[in-house]
């Protein structure tokens, strides 16, 4: 008895239908909360793909290093399940990446302990396909001695002790890995760190969909509804046509405009004409827009240029330490119009009582909320009330937590030039207002890696649930 | 005129870790020009401004749009970073003069 599996159904019946590919993205941020209503309307489109990406590089480095995910598990099984009962009710195929916020091992791993026990729960069963995005060090250490290792921005170059010294490091998929998990034949494909991209592209690149305008169309539906007037979370469609697509929101209530996309290129890209991929370039500096009607919107022009001198990008994350804050308010005008002043005091006094370890010293960060700490400009008039964290990184808990105990109690009762409110400079929201926060990273590998082949870096492996 | 009086949104966003990315949309596209032209919005000018060493600014008149890209002062999530998501770094633009 086998079962014919969601892609090998897909695959069977656009081979005998051929016509435009119809692909829904469910999400750009699964774990956040789906909204249901439009995802509902959107399995009633006779599709041939639901995607759904799960991270991004852009909730910083700390969820990459302490594999941890940023999504609740709570939310994060209620959209997965959301998308898992839904795509296997239609039988169309269910495409995630980037599991677990960051997509290393870890974070793929409680992802998918999430799905086995939804399946458990709902009686499911299916074939999964896992992609795997965890670069080997050795690997990396090669590469960056041959010199194929290429910063990014203001990175250093890779040095054995820092690639050695991260928690982790992934390298983003592509869709020559998704093409390769969808060979397989499953239900559902869940993968590591994966360019968001090739969650959208691997089945019209298995079909023989050009290129060009696939991946432009990935690119758009990746953030679900984003692209829409006034962006909007709601499930997506991209029906690609060839050579050109159009875009739907499944929300009725939002709207793909020619500018709504066209604006839309920009968002998070350094440049809105290029974009790279591992297995080339697509351009899109010919790109058209044009209006269906009032709410959809077709596209085409984008240009892909394949080369087989691949790269990838990769990621890493290393302990620098660990954090904790001290939170509180100030409404006094005079420590508000001192606060910098007092602060140099206070730290002073701080590292007298908690000396700093000479080899491996705490670091502290004074921030005055009002005084133009956030938007990297100095305030022209003075706010009436301030905000106030106090964060250390230290070598522990314990001594991130001792300084941070210190400058809380040091700076309530500091004593300055001009003070008249004796008794205490802060208002504490809550007690204790030190709070520990774990351990704290930073980005120590953000590099494009050339590499002769991509699969080995991406293993795939199958598995049948329930 | 002021940014803010003559674009529709003047937003900020990383574009990976170490580059901030600000966008300007205008309606008018003779706004889209008159910015577009302004001696503020040379990129010497906007690095000045945000105090990096250099800024690029890019037209992109699909959507009457400006784009500025500039390297991060710290990469994202370092310790000592204030805008992990580098999306409130669009405010020394929002009284520039066109």
């Amino acid at each position: 008895m086998s079962r014919q599996t969601s892609f090998a159904r897909i695959i069977e019946k656009w081979q005998k239908e051929r016509g435009p590919l119809r692909i829904m993205s469910a999400s750009g941020q699964l774990g956040y909360g789906i909204i249901e209503k439009a995802f509902r309307a959107g399995l009633e489109r006779d599709l041939h793909l639901i995607g759904a990406d799960m991270g991004s590089v852009d909730p910083g480095p700390y969820y990459l290093g302490s594999g941890k995910l940023a999504t609740a598990r709570r939310s994060t099984k209620r959209d997965l399940k959301m998308v898992l009962t839904g795509a296997l009710s239609m039988k169309v195929p269910l495409v995630i990446g980037t599991a677990g916020t960051a997509g290393g091992d870890v974070h793929l791993e409680q992802t998918l302990d999430i799905i086995r026990e939804i399946a458990r729960e709902e009686g499911l069963s299916f074939r999964l396909a896992t992609i795997r995005s965890e670069m080997p060090r050795d690997l990396v250490k090669r590469q960056a001695k041959a010199g194929r290792i290429t910063p990014i921005g203001p990175m250093a170059d890779l040095t054995d002790s820092e690639i050695d010294g991260a928690a982790c490091i992934v390298g983003q998929a592509g869709t020559e890995a998704f093409v390769r998990a969808i060979d397989t034949l499953p239900d559902v494909i869940v993968a590591g760190r994966a360019c968001d991209t090739g969650i959208y592209t691997c089945l019209p690149e298995k079909l023989g969909f050009p290129m060009g305008p696939a991946l432009q169309m990935a690119k758009i539906i990746e953030c679900a509804s984003l692209a829409c007037e006034g962006g909007g979370r709601d499930a997506m469609l991209g029906t690609l046509e060839g050579e050109s697509f159009v875009l739907e929101s499944m929300n009725p209530a939002r709207k793909a405009t020619p500018m709504s996309v066209a604006a839309h290129g920009l968002y998070e890209q350094a440049d809105p004409l290029s974009v790279a991929e591992p297995e080339g370039v697509l351009y899109l500096e010919d790109s058209k827009f044009e209006a269906v009607d009032e709410r959809r919107c077709r596209v085409a022009g984008g240009r892909w240029v394949p080369t087989t001198a691949y790269s990838v990008k990769i990621e890493g994350a290393t302990r620098v330490g660990a954090r904790a804050i001290m939170v509180a308010g100030s409404a006094d005008p005079v420590f508000i119009e001192k606060a910098d002043e007092i602060a140099g005091l206070v730290e002073a006094q701080i590292r007298e009582l908690v000396p700093p370890k000479p080899e491996n010293p705490y670091t502290l960060y004074f921030r005055f909320y009002g005084l133009g700490v956030v938007g990297g400009q100095p305030v022209s008039t003075l706010p009436e009330e301030v905000g106030v964290i106090v964060e250390c990184i230290g070598e522990d808990e314990e001594e991130a937590r001792a300084v941070a105990a210190t400058a809380k109690q040091y700076l309530l009762h500091a004593p300055f030039p001009g003070r008249i409110s004796t008794a205490g400079n802060l208002g504490f929201p809550f007690t204790p207002p030190e709070l520990t926060a774990g351990d704290a990273y930073r980005f120590s590998v953000y590099h494009i890696m050339q590499v002769d082949d991509l699969a080995p870096l991406f293993p795939v492996a199958v598995e049948e649930v329930g | 005129m002021r940014l803010r009086d003559a674009a529709r949104v003047i937003r900020s966003k990383n574009a990976g870790p170490t580059q901030v990315t600000i966008d300007l949309m205008f309606d008018d596209p003779k706004l889209y020009a008159r910015a577009l032209a302004a001696a503020s919005m040379k990129p010497a000018v906007i690095a000045q401004r945000y105090g990096v060493a250099q800024a690029e600014v890019i037209p992109y008149p699909a959507a009457n749009a400006i784009k500025i890209v500039l390297p991060r002062r710290v990469i994202a999530g370092t310790p000592g970073d204030t805008d992990v998501y580098g999306a409130q770094q669009h405010r020394p633009m929002i009284d520039v003069e066109i």
